[in-house]
């Protein structure tokens, strides 16, 4: 069931390259035709998916390389669901939101279909080695993307991106291998690897935990391997800066939950040290975004601390920090897409990102002014978006474990605040008007669609937390609670 | 049938949630704009109308039950919040007090929304007086018929709120307005007092419910002192006794039918109930009791005195008021109990008579009022105290008013100078760099946030794979460069030679 998921978006790409169409409108209905077949099959998955079943659902397995003890292995667990709901959310928004576009249309599309296969992979996989390799993939539709379609800086912010991912990757590379020869059994399987994993001493553990940290860390990002993404966000083309953060920085959470599966002991020991990673992320993203007066500049160094609250939440190793962290991942991912978004759209029209250069959209263009004040209201993590069931999970059980620190979170968030209540206050209230086209009736449904997602789940978080919980239980579980 | 009958108490939370709702039919219609003209008054004036009839009848069915099978008593009707050791509730009292009182009130209520009808026809604020007024009998029913402190604050909170909203119903007239605030200060600071004895009764009863009073002789006499002392000081505030005595003069400025009902009959008794219900504590210490006894006595030396003196039918009939309540007070102090309920009742239900007729006065009697006796207008100072109120105004505005108001000016003084400085003032930030216009800072913190975001914005710049001349970049250039010496030696025969050779020797 999950091939036809992770390979659809691969049919549709191939279909695009072949079709012979001189406009570009054909294409974008082909590939809106393919990302809106994907979010449905998702959907449909996501009904088959009993949260109180089996721990990996959906499960097939196909010998891949005997010799190697390699797997084809796809399955689903609650959070893998969450998050390749996401992807084909956003996918499709990423799609939809291009319907204007007329140069290198073919070549955007494809990539992204491509890209959009890459991630569900990396999403679904069960076996390390797959995993890697779907890794890897999101890197050269990625590159391109940038490299092609960017801005003015684009081929050193392509060059930069995809060195520093590679990097990371590397490091990864060699701890799965480690792990792969110190795991009995010799096989990547994702069970098998974790059996291994959890036996090895904590030494061993730590090194291996440090590679796979490193590669998912830049990722991620965490302070300090972030070096990669105030460039790649700025300079991407926005669709494509609503994938970079809104699906691609959760494949690196993903894959650190996926890892303290394998290495409990190194995460036991290390916990504190995340923490502090993920304090330093949280003030330093907001702080710097603080200073920007480049609009995506803003939201891309804000995109760190948030993913902060992430990383802060995994640290914790309970049930209620295990919640938030991935509750907080599916909402980063909406409220980074809503705010990419408007972000690209004002640029598509004003072609400046300095804030200076705008005045108030309220009078000319209110569906701007409402999408922008509603995505930095749903950044800071006002109540009733769902970044603030989030920070709330993490807020409460990072004060269990460790008390008053949690405070530097309410610190970032008033920093948050700040910067957020700068932009809408520039934007969204009365001042010196300027004159701007209004969001289409497609852009309208983009953000709307967003809009309506942030606020159902923080309103009614409840489907969201039943849809994680047995996974995220067993995760926590093996922490002891 | 019966089993209906039994249920009924169970409904009694419709008592004080009927005038609520007509609250908000009326308040919406007001909002709406549906409320103008007369065509509007006859629908306003029955929804209170009708609400209050609803809770009298309710009250009414549920006596005639406590009169057969005895009263229901304490009913918990739902968990409102709680954590850990205390719960709020929704619970009601239905014990013979609260449904003597919480009948004659809904009673009460009913006619006077009755009057008012035709009292405030085509005034300016007809619906105003009728939301405040169906708002008000919320309150007071949840005072007299809830079930626990907490539930009874709400109430006592609203009758403050109500009462403030009528005497200033002639909010145009400054004195109205500050008679107004005047006696709602007044009032919150018997609600300090209130408060302090439901969290003191949460820590040492464990919980807000009347029952729980009952449990009162297990605390030690000193902790009972301190939460009785706490609701004493809400009831006399309430009940305008000595020394809050000031306000209640002034609270005469709103219509008739509400100066009748609020200071005449129904929540000056607040303070009375509020002692009557909680007698099992107040037993426990005589000195609190004797204290009860003294401020009653010198509350009705006060309002006696006063109330010679007075000249117009509204201020002697408050003091006249003043002066029964007082005595009520005394009979408290004095644990007679049954006798402060009984003549509670009584003076509720001639006062209301006599209020409601006080504009008709003249036109009924025609004659000069009396003068005051002999003997006070020989005495000049007695007859100069009666006067002036005992200076009771003036003495709360130099003791409380004058420095509180210089308090103010000195904080208000000193957030000028430097807490606004320290803290940062929207719109006064500045630039805090050249080429960044909007992003300013103010203040200590803001100065803070721009320091740190200067060096980290260092760190960026200087550490990362960014900027121009970074250190990265510096050491990755030497790196290349040792690179490039390695390479051009290794491309030299010699090395290539050596290299090969070192090959062959670890194979080999």
């Amino acid at each position: 069931m999950l091939k036809v998921l992770v390979f659809l978006p691969v049919v549709g790409a191939v279909l695009l390259a072949v079709l012979p169409a001189r406009r570009a409108l054909p294409l974008w209905q082909v590939a809106m035709a393919f990302a809106l077949a994907s979010l449905g099959y998702a959907l449909w998955l996501a009904t088959r998916f009993e949260p109180a079943g089996a721990a990996v659902q959906m499960f097939e397995s196909r010998a891949w390389n005997v010799r190697l003890g390699s797997y084809f292995a796809l399955g689903v667990d609650g959070i893998s669901l969450a998050m390749v709901l996401l992807t084909a959310l956003l996918s499709l928004i990423a799609v939809l939101v291009s319907r204007r576009m007329e140069q290198g249309a073919r070549l955007y599309f494809m990539l992204v279909l491509l890209l959009e296969s890459a991630m569900f992979g990396v999403f679904t996989a069960r076996d390390w080695s797959l995993f890697y390799v779907f890794w890897e993939a999101t890197l050269l539709p990625l590159f391109f993307l940038i490299d092609r379609l960017g801005g003015p800086n684009r081929q050193r912010a392509a060059l930069n991106f995809f060195l520093y991912t590679l990097g990371g990757s590397v490091f990864m590379l060699v701890a799965l291998l480690f792990l792969y020869d110190a795991a009995p059994g010799h096989s990547f399987a994702m069970a098998d690897m974790a059996e291994g994993g959890r036996g090895l001493p904590l030494n061993t553990q730590l090194l291996i935990f440090a590679g796979l940290f490193i590669g998912f860390g830049v990722k991620m990002p965490v302070f300090p391997l972030h070096g990669w993404l105030p460039l790649a966000h700025v300079e991407a083309p926005s669709p494509v800066s609503i994938l970079l953060s809104g699906v691609l920085l959760k494949m690196g959470a993903y894959g650190l939950i996926r890892a303290a599966e394998t290495l409990p002991a190194a995460l036991l020991a290390t916990q504190d040290w995340l923490a502090i990673l993920a304090f330093i992320s949280l003030l330093y993203g907001g702080i710097l975004a603080w200073r920007q007066q480049d609009l995506k500049a803003m939201v891309a160094y804000s995109s760190i601390s948030h993913m902060g609250v992430v990383l802060l939440g995994i640290a914790t190793l309970n049930v209620t920090g295990l919640t938030g962290a991935v509750v907080q991942m599916v909402a980063h991912g909406l409220t980074a897409a809503t705010l990419f978004l408007v972000v690209g759209l004002l640029y598509q029209r004003t072609h400046s990102r300095d804030l200076a250069d705008y005045g108030s959209v309220l009078g000319k263009a209110p569906r701007f002014a409402f999408f922008t004040a509603f995505g930095l209201l749903a950044a800071i993590g006002l109540p009733g978006s769902a970044g603030f069931i989030a920070e709330l999970h993490v807020l409460v059980a990072g004060y269990t474990r460790w008390g008053g620190w949690v405070l530097l979170l309410g610190v970032a968030m008033l920093v948050g605040a700040a910067y957020s209540l700068r932009a809408i206050g520039r934007l969204c209230l009365k001042g010196e008007t300027m004159d701007l086209p209004d969001m289409t009736r497609t852009e309208t449904l983009c953000g709307g669609l967003l809009a309506a997602c942030i606020l159902v789940l923080g309103l009614w978080p409840a489907p969201l937390l039943e849809l994680i919980a047995g996974s995220v239980g067993r995760v926590a579980g093996l922490f002891g609670g | 049938m019966s089993a209906l009958l039994n249920h009924l108490p169970n409904w009694v939370w419709l008592v004080p949630a009927l005038p609520l709702l007509v609250v908000v039919i009326n308040g919406a219609r007001v909002l709406l704009g549906l409320a103008s003209g007369d065509a509007a008054e006859p629908l306003t004036a029955r929804l209170s109308s009708l609400a209050a009839f609803g809770g009298l009848v309710l009250l009414l069915a549920i006596d005639g039950l406590a009169l057969l099978h005895g009263a229901p008593g304490h009913r918990r009707l739902g968990h409102w919040f709680g954590t850990g050791n205390w719960e709020a509730t929704f619970s009601f009292m239905l014990d013979p007090l609260s449904l003597t009182m919480g009948t004659l009130t809904a009673l009460i209520g009913w006619l006077v929304i009755r009057f008012s009808a035709n009292y405030l026809h085509r005034e300016a604020g007809f619906h105003r007086f009728f939301i405040a007024l169906s708002f008000f009998l919320a309150g007071i029913q949840l005072v007299l018929l809830a079930g626990n402190g907490l539930l009874a604050f709400v109430g006592w909170e609203m009758c403050g709120v109500s009462s403030f909203l009528l005497i200033g119903y002639a909010w145009h007239r400054p004195v109205a307005t500050g008679n107004a605030l005047f006696a709602f200060i007044t009032n919150r600071g018997g609600d300090a007092g209130f408060l302090l004895g439901l969290g003191l009764a949460a820590t040492w009863l464990g919980g807000f419910e009347w029952t729980a009073l009952s449990q009162a002789s297990k605390i030690s006499v000193v902790n009972d002192r301190l939460l009785v002392i706490g609701f004493v000081i809400a009831a006399l505030a309430k009940s305008a006794q000595l020394p809050f005595s000031a306000w209640i003069s002034r609270a005469l400025e709103g219509p008739t039918p509400s100066s009748a009902i609020f200071y005449g009959a129904v929540m000056i008794h607040a303070g009375v109930y509020l002692m009557l219900r909680l007698e099992p504590l107040l037993v426990q210490v005589p000195d609190v009791m004797f204290g009860l006894v003294v401020a009653g006595l010198l509350t009705a030396i006060y309002a006696w005195l006063c109330g010679l003196v007075q000249t117009d039918v509204k201020s002697a009939l408050i003091f006249a008021t003043l002066f029964q309540v007082s005595l009520m007070f005394v009979a408290i102090g004095l644990g007679w109990t049954t006798l402060a309920l009984v003549h509670l009742c009584l003076h509720a239900a001639w006062r209301i008579w006599q209020f409601l007729l006080a504009p008709s006065w003249l036109a009924i009697t025609r004659d000069r009022p009396p003068p005051p006796p002999a003997w006070l207008r020989h005495n000049q100072l007695l007859y100069t105290i009666a006067l002036q109120r005992f200076w009771l105004d003036k003495l709360s505005h130099t003791l409380l008013v004058e420095p509180t108001e210089s308090f103010s000016r000195d904080v208000r003084a000193l957030e000028e100078h430097f807490i606004d400085h320290a803290i940062g003032q929207p719109g006064q930030g500045k630039a805090v760099h050249a080429d960044r216009p909007l992003v300013v800072a103010d203040g200590l913190p803001g100065r803070v946030l721009a320091a740190v975001s200067d060096v980290l914005q260092h760190i960026e710049y200087r550490l990362l794979l960014r900027g121009k001349g970074g250190m990265a970049e510096k050491l990755m250039h030497r790196a290349g460069a040792y690179l490039r010496t390695l390479e051009h030696l290794l491309e030299q025969p010699r090395y290539l030679m050596m290299a090969v050779m070192a090959t062959f020797v670890v194979i080999l």
